[in-house]
C-alpha cells in the first residue's frame, strides 16, 4: 500500500519580512514577495499531488496544519480547495494546532465544505476510519487548541490488534515527548506508547505533522515527521519534503520528494575591513533564485563611518533582488567608529570643522550610549550634506 | 566690487545720460526730484538681475511714455580681477553685451553674456551684502542685516582671529561653504520638525503611519481574541447544556411524584372545607336560636318598662290638677283688680277734662270781648271810607282838567294883552283928581296920574257931568276883541264842561278831592289794622260769632285763668296717676293669663303622655301575648339549647378531621411541589438561554469564519513592524539632523560672538565721531546694535530718536564697507537718508563719510540726495551735479544702435563727470 504522508501547509501565512501594505488595504495577500509565498505554498500543494497521481498512491495524508489559522479569508479556502481539486488522489485532511475541530473549525465552515473537491475528507472525529479496503487510518485530530492528553495516545490505547490483513495508519499532529521534553505539556506525544502499539500490530505507521523538518525516530523508522512541503521559517531543517510511503504490515519504505522551492537562509558575517565587505558583496551575489530567497544577516565587527555607508548602499542595492534580505539586530553586534579618514573626508574649516570635531569625539566614545549612536548618525548626515 | 561708469538710454524719464563714479571714496549725486537719482540704482538691479527678454513690471514701467525705444542701461564695473563693461536693452530689440577687459578681452553676446556675468558676481562678490547695506529712499535707516553677511563675517573672522592666523582660519578654497551648511542642516531638520519643535513632515507621517498600524493591529487582535473567546464559549456552552439537560430529566421524575402525593392531599383538603362548613352553620343556627330567645326575654322586659311609664305619667296629671287650678284663681283675682283701676282712670280723665273744658270757656270769653270792640272799629272806619269816597266820586276836576282850563285862562289873557297892545290907547291924566267914569266904572285919577285905557273896542268916558266920550276903534281893533271873545267863550265852554264855574272854583275842587283821597287812604289803613288775621269784615263777623256759639254750651264760671289752670295741671296728674294705675293691674292681669295657659298647657302635654304611655303598654302587652301565642317561652329555650349541642358536636367533627390532615404536613407537600415546578421552570429557562447564547455564538463565528481575521490581524502585524522601523528610522534621522544643526549653530554663534569685538570697534570708531569720546555700543551676535550707552546713560536702540537710529545704521553701514576686504567690498548706496539728523551732526556726519572712506582700497559709497546741503560735509566727495536729460522731439525714430562704450575708447572719463551727449543721428 502506497500513500503519501505530509503535513503543515500552512495555508494562509504570510511573512512580515515579505513586506507590508499599509494596513488600511489589509484583507488579502499582502505585499510582493507575500503575494507570490502565498502562491508557492498552493504550487507545493499541486506538486505533491502530482506526484501522489504519478505514484498512484491511496491517499495523501495531510497531519495537520493544513491551514495557518482557522480565521484564514475565504480567498485563502478558495485557492486552497482549487489547489486540492487540480489531481485525483484521495485526500485526507486531519485538524491540528492551528486548525482545531473547535467551534471554528475551518474544515466544517461552509465556504470549505461548499468547495471540498470529492476526493477530500476530513477527518475531524477521532478513531478509525476505513479509507480504503484493508487500509484504516485512526485519526486524532485536534478539537481545540489547548488539549490536556496525549491524543495519539489515547487512541492508541482504545485499539486491539489490527485485523489480519489490515494496515492501520495512525494520522496525529504533536511533538514526540523526546523531541521537545517539555514536562508542562500535557499533549506531548509519548514515544514508548507509540512504539509499544507498532511492535504489538495495532498500527502499522504513525504519521506525524507539527514538526516542519522532516525526521525520522531513530528505533522506528515507521515514527515520522513528514515536514512542511514549502519552508515558513529560517529555523527549519530541511524543509520542502513529501514523504512517499510503500507500507506492509513489518515496515515501510519511504522515498522523500521535494516539492518546496523558496530558501529561507541566516547568514553569519564578521564585517571589520573591506575585505569584509567585498566577501559579503560577493556571498549575497552568489545567492542563486534571489527572488524566492529571503536572507536574514547576523553580523559583528566594527565599521567606520565611510565602511558603514557602503555597507548601506550594498545591502539596499541587493535588498531589491531578494524577497527579503535584513539585518537580525537583536543577534547582531555590528558598531560604526568614525575615524580620522572620515573626519579628513569632510574637509571641514572654521565652526563647521569645530562642530564636527565634537560629534567626531562623542561618535568615538568607548560607551555605547544613545547619544554616541545619535552623533554618528549626525556625522553621517554632515557626510551628506557636505558632500552635497 | 566697483562702479566706474552708469549710461541710461530712454530709462524712465532720462534721455540718455552718462555718470562717473570716483573709485575711491564717496560719491554724492545730487539733483532735483524726478531727475533720475533712484533710476539710476534701479537700472544697475536690472542690469544684473533681468534678462534682455524679461518683461517685468519694473522693466515695462522703465519705458519711456510714448517713446517707441526700449530702456537700456550700461555699466562699466571691476569686481575681483575682473573688469568688464555690461550693456543690456529690453522690450524693443532686446540684446545682451559684455566686454571683458580685465584679466583677459573677450566679448560674449545674449544669454551667454549674462550667465557670465553672473558667474563673475557671484564668484567675486557678496550680493546679500550689497542689498543690505543699500539704504533705499523713503525706507528708515535702521538696522542693517549684517549677522549673515559672508564678507563681514570673512573680514571679522579675520579680524577676530588676528594677524597670526588662529583656529580655523586656514585658506579655504571655498570659504562660504560654511554657512550654506548650516543652512542645510536647518533644512535637514525641518524635514522632521517645524521651529516650534512638532513633528512635521517624513517624521509626522511616520507617527501617523505607526499610529495607524497600532490602531490596525489593535482592532484585529481584539477581533481575533473575540472569536477565540467564542470558541472556548461555544466549549463551556456545549458542557453547560448537557448538564442542565441531564438536570431537567432527573428533576422531571420528582416533580412527577411530588404532584401525584399533593394531588391526594387535596382531595382531603376539600373534605376539611366541608366539614369546616357545616360545623359553621350549626355555629350560626344555635346562635340564631339564642337571638331569638333573648328577644323575647327583651319583650317581656319592655312589657313591664311600659306599665311603669305609664302609672308614672297618670300621676303627673295628678300632681298637676292642683298646680292648674291654682293659677286660675290668681288669675280672676287678677282681673277684679284690673276693672277697679280702669274705673278709677276714667272718672280722673274725666275731672280732667272738666277742668280744661273750665279754661277754655274762660278764654272764649275774653277773645269774644276783644272780636265784639274790633267789629265796632271796623264799622267805624267803614263808614268814614264810604264818605270820603263819595266825596271823591262827585268831583269832576282834576290835575288834567285844572291844567287845560289853566292853559285855557292864559290863552286869553294873552288875547286881551294882544288886543290890548295893538288897541289904541286913551290916556287919560287929570291935573286934578277927578274921577272919569270909563265904561260905566268909575275910575280915580290922582292929581298927575296917567291912565292909558286901550281901546279894544268902543268904549265910553265920562266925565260925569263934564263929558262923555265914545272911543270907537277901527276895524282891526274889533278884531281882535272878537279873538278875546271867543277865548272867553272857550274857558267858559270848559268851566261848564267841568261843573265848575270857574277857574277858581275848579281849583278849589281839586284841592276837596285831595283831602277825600287822604282820608280814604286814613280809613283803610284802619281796616286792615282791624282785619289782621281775617280776610275782611265778614269773617272776622263769622269768628266773633262761632265764639259766641261756643260760649253759649259753656258754662258760666269764674274767670280767673290762673286759677282755673292749676285745677286743670291737678286734675291731669291724678288721671295719669290713675291710668299708670290701671296698666299696672292689667300687667300683673296678663302675667296671670299667661301663667294660667303654660298651666292648660302642661295639663294637655301631661295628659297626653300618659295616654301614649297607656297605649304602648297596650300595644307591648298585645305583641307578647302575639308572641307567646305563637311560640311560647318554654319553646324557644328548648330550641336554644339544642341547637348549641348540634353546633358543637359538627364543631368537633371538623377538628378531627383537620388534625388528621395537619398530621400528613400537606404545607410542606405543597411548599416542595411549588419549589420543584419553579425548579422545573428555572432548568427550562436557563436551556433556552443556553440554547440562545449556542446559537448567537455559532453564528458569530460562522460570519467571522468569512471575516478572514487572520489574514487581516498578519496584514496588520506586517504594517505595524514596517511602520514601526519606519518611525524608528526617521526618529533617529530627525534625532541626527537636531543634534547637527544644534552643534553647528552652536559653533557659529560662539565664533560670531567673537566677530562681535572687532565690528564693534569699528562701528564705535565711527560713532564717536558723532556722538563724542563717551559712547559704547553693546551688540549681539547677529552682529545688531542693541544699546547704546552715551554719557553713562543706557538706551535700547529701539528707544533712540529716528535721527539717532538712522546716524547708527548708517555707521554701522559704513563700518562694514570699511571692515570687508577691499576684493570683496561692494559700494555702499544710499539713497536720500539723514532726514532726521540735524546739521550739527550732518557735518560730524561728514566726518565719519571722510573716516571711513579713507583707507586705502576703502569702499566705494554712492550718496543720492536732492537736498545737497546734507552732504556738505563730507570732506572727501565727489559731488556729481544732475540735470534733466529730456529726449528731443525731433530724434524720436532715430537709430539708437551704437556700439559698447567701451573705456578705452571713452576720451579718459574724469570721475564726476557727467555725459550728458547730445547723440547725433546715424543713419543705417
Amino acid at each position: 500500500m502506497r500513500f503519501v504522508h505530509t503535513a503543515d501547509w500552512q495555508l494562509g501565512m504570510t511573512r512580515r519580512y515579505l513586506g507590508a501594505r499599509p494596513a488600511r488595504e489589509a484583507g488579502g495577500p499582502t505585499g510582493e514577495a507575500q503575494a507570490r509565498f502565498a502562491e508557492a505554498r498552493l504550487d507545493a500543494v499541486r506538486a505533491l499531488g502530482r506526484i501522489a497521481d504519478e505514484a498512484d498512491a491511496a491517499f495523501v495524508l495531510v497531519c495537520g496544519d493544513v491551514f495557518e489559522s482557522n480565521l484564514v479569508g475565504p480567498e485563502v479556502v478558495a485557492r486552497a480547495c482549487e489547489a486540492l481539486g487540480s489531481f485525483r488522489t484521495p485526500v485526507l485532511l486531519l485538524p491540528g494546532n492551528h486548525d482545531p475541530a473547535d467551534a471554528s473549525c475551518l474544515l466544517r465552515r461552509p465556504d470549505f465544505v461548499r468547495r471540498r473537491p470529492p476526493h477530500v475528507t476530513v477527518l475531524d472525529t477521532p478513531g478509525v476510519h476505513a479509507v480504503a479496503p484493508g487500509v484504516e487510518v485512526v485519526a486524532a485530530p485536534w478539537r481545540s487548541k489547548h488539549p490536556l492528553s496525549d491524543l495519539v495516545g489515547e487512541q492508541l490505547a482504545a485499539l486491539d490488534p489490527a485485523p489480519p490483513g489490515t494496515l492501520r495508519v495512525v494520522a496525529g499532529h504533536g511533538e514526540l515527548d523526546v523531541l521537545d521534553p517539555d514536562d508542562d505539556e500535557p499533549a506531548r506525544i509519548r514515544r514508548d506508547g507509540v512504539l509499544a502499539a507498532l511492535a504489538d500490530g495495532r498500527v502499522h505507521y504513525v504519521a506525524l505533522g507539527d514538526r516542519h523538518s522532516a525526521w525520522a525516530d531513530a528505533a522506528d523508522d515507521r515514527i515520522r515527521h513528514a515536514g512542511t512541503p514549502e519552508v515558513t521559517d529560517f529555523d527549519e531543517v530541511d524543509p520542502g519534503h513529501v514523504l512517499v510511503v510503500d507500507l506492509d504490515e513489518h515496515a515501510a519504505r519511504v522515498r522523500t520528494e521535494t516539492v518546496g522551492r523558496w530558501r529561507f537562509v541566516r547568514h553569519y558575517a564578521a564585517l571589520d575591513t573591506d575585505a569584509d565587505l567585498d566577501a559579503l558583496d560577493a556571498w549575497l551575489a552568489a545567492r542563486a533564485d534571489k527572488e524566492r530567497t529571503a536572507v536574514r544577516l547576523v553580523l559583528r565587527g566594527t565599521l567606520s563611518l565611510r565602511q558603514r555607508t557602503r555597507l548601506d548602499e550594498l545591502l539596499g542595492g541587493h535588498g531589491h533582488a531578494f524577497a527579503s534580505l535584513e539585518i537580525l539586530e537583536p543577534h547582531s553586534d555590528l558598531a560604526t567608529v568614525p575615524d580620522d579618514a572620515d573626519l579628513d573626508a569632510l574637509d571641514l574649516h572654521g565652526f563647521a570643522a569645530d562642530a564636527a570635531a565634537e560629534l567626531f569625539a562623542a561618535a568615538g566614545r568607548a560607551s555605547e550610549g544613545a547619544g554616541d549612536v545619535e552623533a554618528r548618525d549626525a556625522l553621517r548626515l554632515l557626510h551628506r550634506l557636505v558632500g552635497s | 566690487m566697483r562702479l566706474h561708469r552708469i549710461r541710461l538710454r530712454d530709462f524712465r524719464g532720462v534721455h540718455d545720460r552718462e555718470i562717473t563714479l570716483a573709485e575711491h571714496g564717496v560719491t554724492v549725486l545730487q539733483g532735483d526730484n524726478e531727475v533720475g537719482k533712484t533710476s539710476t540704482l534701479a537700472a544697475l538691479d536690472l542690469l544684473f538681475d533681468a534678462a534682455d527678454s524679461s518683461r517685468r513690471a519694473e522693466i515695462r514701467h522703465a519705458q519711456p511714455a510714448g517713446v517707441d525705444a526700449g530702456p537700456e542701461v550700461e555699466a562699466e564695473v571691476s569686481t575681483g580681477p575682473y573688469r568688464f563693461v555690461y550693456r543690456k536693452r529690453w522690450l524693443r530689440r532686446p540684446s545682451t553685451e559684455l566686454s571683458v577687459l580685465e584679466p583677459a578681452r573677450q566679448q560674449f553676446t545674449g544669454a551667454e553674456a549674462h550667465a557670465r556675468v553672473t558667474a563673475m558676481l557671484d564668484e567675486t562678490m557678496d550680493r546679500v551684502l550689497w542689498r543690505t547695506l543699500r539704504v533705499e529712499q523713503h525706507t528708515a535707516v535702521g538696522q542693517a542685516d549684517l549677522g549673515g553677511q559672508d564678507a563681514l563675517t570673512r573680514a571679522l573672522d579675520r579680524a577676530a582671529s588676528g594677524p597670526t592666523g588662529a583656529t580655523g582660519s586656514t585658506a579655504r578654497p571655498d570659504p562660504s561653504v560654511d554657512d550654506g551648511l548650516v543652512a542645510r542642516a536647518a533644512d535637514e531638520l525641518r524635514r522632521y520638525r517645524t521651529p516650534s519643535g512638532r513633528a512635521t513632515g517624513e517624521l509626522r507621517a511616520a507617527e501617523v503611519r505607526r499610529a495607524d498600524a497600532e490602531a490596525e493591529h489593535e482592532r484585529c487582535r481584539a477581533a481575533l481574541e473575540a472569536v477565540e473567546r467564542d470558541v472556548a464559549a461555544r466549549d463551556r456552552l456545549d458542557a453547560e447544556l448537557a448538564g442542565v439537560r441531564a438536570r431537567r430529566r432527573a428533576h422531571g421524575d420528582e416533580v412527577a411524584e411530588l404532584e401525584d402525593r399533593w394531588a391526594a392531599l387535596q382531595s382531603r383538603l376539600r373534605e376539611v372545607d366541608a366539614a369546616r362548613g357545616r360545623a359553621v352553620l350549626a355555629r350560626e343556627r344555635a346562635e340564631a336560636a339564642r337571638e331569638r330567645r333573648e328577644a323575647r326575654d327583651a319583650l317581656v322586659a319592655a312589657a313591664e318598662a311600659d306599665a311603669a311609664a305609664a302609672e308614672t305619667a297618670a300621676a303627673a296629671v295628678a300632681a298637676h290638677e292642683a298646680e292648674h287650678a291654682a293659677a286660675h284663681d290668681e288669675r280672676d283675682a287678677r282681673r277684679g283688680a284690673d276693672t277697679a283701676a280702669r274705673a278709677d282712670a276714667v272718672a280722673a280723665r274725666r275731672a280732667a277734662d272738666a277742668a280744661a273744658r273750665a279754661v277754655t270757656a274762660a278764654r272764649d270769653r275774653a277773645e269774644l270781648a276783644d272780636l265784639t270792640e274790633r267789629l265796632r272799629r271796623v264799622a267805624e272806619a267803614q263808614a268814614g271810607l264810604d264818605a270820603a269816597e263819595r266825596v271823591l266820586a262827585d268831583t269832576t276836576v282834576d290835575e288834567d282838567a285844572l291844567a287845560e282850563l289853566e292853559h285855557l285862562a292864559r290863552d286869553l289873557l294873552r288875547a286881551e294883552a294882544a288886543r290890548d297892545a295893538a288897541a289904541a290907547r286913551v290916556e287919560l291924566t287929570a291935573p286934578a283928581p277927578l274921577t272919569v267914569v270909563v265904561d260905566g266904572e268909575e275910575v280915580p285919577l290922582g292929581p298927575g296920574e296917567t291912565r292909558t285905557l286901550p281901546v279894544a273896542g268902543a268904549r265910553a268916558l265920562s266925565v260925569p257931568g263934564v263929558l262923555d266920550v265914545r272911543v270907537r276903534p277901527g276895524l282891526d281893533e274889533a278884531g281882535r276883541d272878537d279873538a278875546v271873545r271867543e277865548r272867553a267863550r272857550e274857558l267858559a265852554d270848559a268851566c261848564e264842561e267841568r261843573g265848575v264855574a270857574d277857574l277858581e272854583a275848579a281849583r278849589a275842587a281839586l284841592r276837596a278831592a285831595d283831602d277825600a283821597a287822604r282820608r280814604v287812604e286814613e280809613h283803610r289803613a284802619a281796616l286792615a289794622r282791624e282785619l289782621v288775621g281775617h280776610d275782611h269784615a265778614a269773617a272776622l263777623r263769622a269768628a266773633h260769632d262761632a265764639v259766641r256759639r261756643r260760649l253759649d254750651d259753656a258754662p258760666a264760671g269764674q274767670d280767673d285763668l290762673a286759677a282755673l289752670h292749676t285745677a286743670a295741671d291737678e286734675a291731669l296728674a291724678a288721671a295719669e296717676e290713675a291710668a299708670n294705675r290701671a296698666e299696672e293691674a292689667d300687667a300683673a292681669c296678663r302675667t296671670a293669663e299667661d301663667a294660667v295657659r303654660k298651666a292648660d298647657t302642661r295639663a294637655a302635654v301631661l295628659a297626653e303622655r300618659a295616654a301614649d304611655a297607656r297605649h304602648a303598654h297596650t300595644r307591648r302587652v298585645e305583641e307578647l301575648r302575639a308572641a307567646r301565642a305563637e311560640e311560647p317561652d318554654a319553646a324557644l329555650a328548648t330550641a336554644e339549647h339544642e341547637r348549641l349541642t348540634r353546633a358543637r358536636e359538627a364543631e368537633r367533627e371538623h377538628e378531627a378531621l383537620a388534625a388528621a390532615l395537619a398530621g400528613d404536613d400537606p404545607d410542606t407537600v405543597e411548599a416542595r411541589v411549588v419549589n420543584a415546578r419553579a425548579v422545573a421552570e428555572r432548568l427550562a429557562g436557563e436551556v433556552a438561554r443556553l440554547e440562545r447564547e449556542h446559537a448567537e455564538t455559532t453564528g458569530r463565528l460562522q460570519a467571522a469564519g468569512h471575516q478572514g481575521w487572520h489574514d487581516q490581524l498578519a496584514a496588520a502585524e506586517a504594517e505595524l513592524d514596517a511602520a514601526v522601523r519606519e518611525h524608528e528610522a526617521v526618529t533617529r534621522r530627525s534625532s541626527a539632523a537636531r543634534r547637527l544643526h544644534e552643534s553647528l549653530t552652536r559653533h557659529r554663534d560662539r565664533v560670531r560672538r567673537s566677530y562681535v569685538a572687532p565690528f564693534r570697534a569699528q562701528v564705535e570708531r565711527l560713532a564717536r565721531i558723532v556722538f563724542g569720546p563717551t559712547l559704547s555700543l553693546e551688540i549681539d551676535e547677529d552682529l545688531r546694535i542693541t544699546h547704546r550707552t552715551l554719557d553713562g546713560t543706557t538706551v535700547a536702540f529701539g528707544a533712540l530718536s529716528s535721527g539717532a537710529q538712522e546716524q547708527l545704521g548708517l555707521c554701522a553701514r559704513l563700518a562694514c564697507a570699511a571692515l570687508v576686504d577691499p576684493a570683496d567690498g561692494v559700494p555702499v548706496v544710499i539713497d536720500d537718508a539723514l532726514g532726521h539728523t540735524d546739521p550739527e551732526r550732518l557735518a560730524r556726519l561728514g566726518a565719519v563719510f571722510t573716516a571711513a572712506t579713507a583707507a586705502a582700497g576703502a569702499a566705494q559709497v554712492v550718496v543720492l540726495t536732492c537736498t545737497p546741503e546734507r552732504y556738505h560735509g563730507i570732506g572727501a566727495a565727489t559731488v556729481v551735479p544732475l540735470a534733466p536729460s529730456r529726449r528731443p522731439r525731433e530724434r524720436g525714430a532715430s537709430d539708437r544702435a551704437a556700439p559698447v562704450h567701451v573705456a578705452d575708447d571713452v576720451p579718459a572719463a574724469t570721475p564726476g563727470t557727467v555725459l550728458d551727449l547730445p547723440r547725433a543721428p546715424r543713419a543705417g
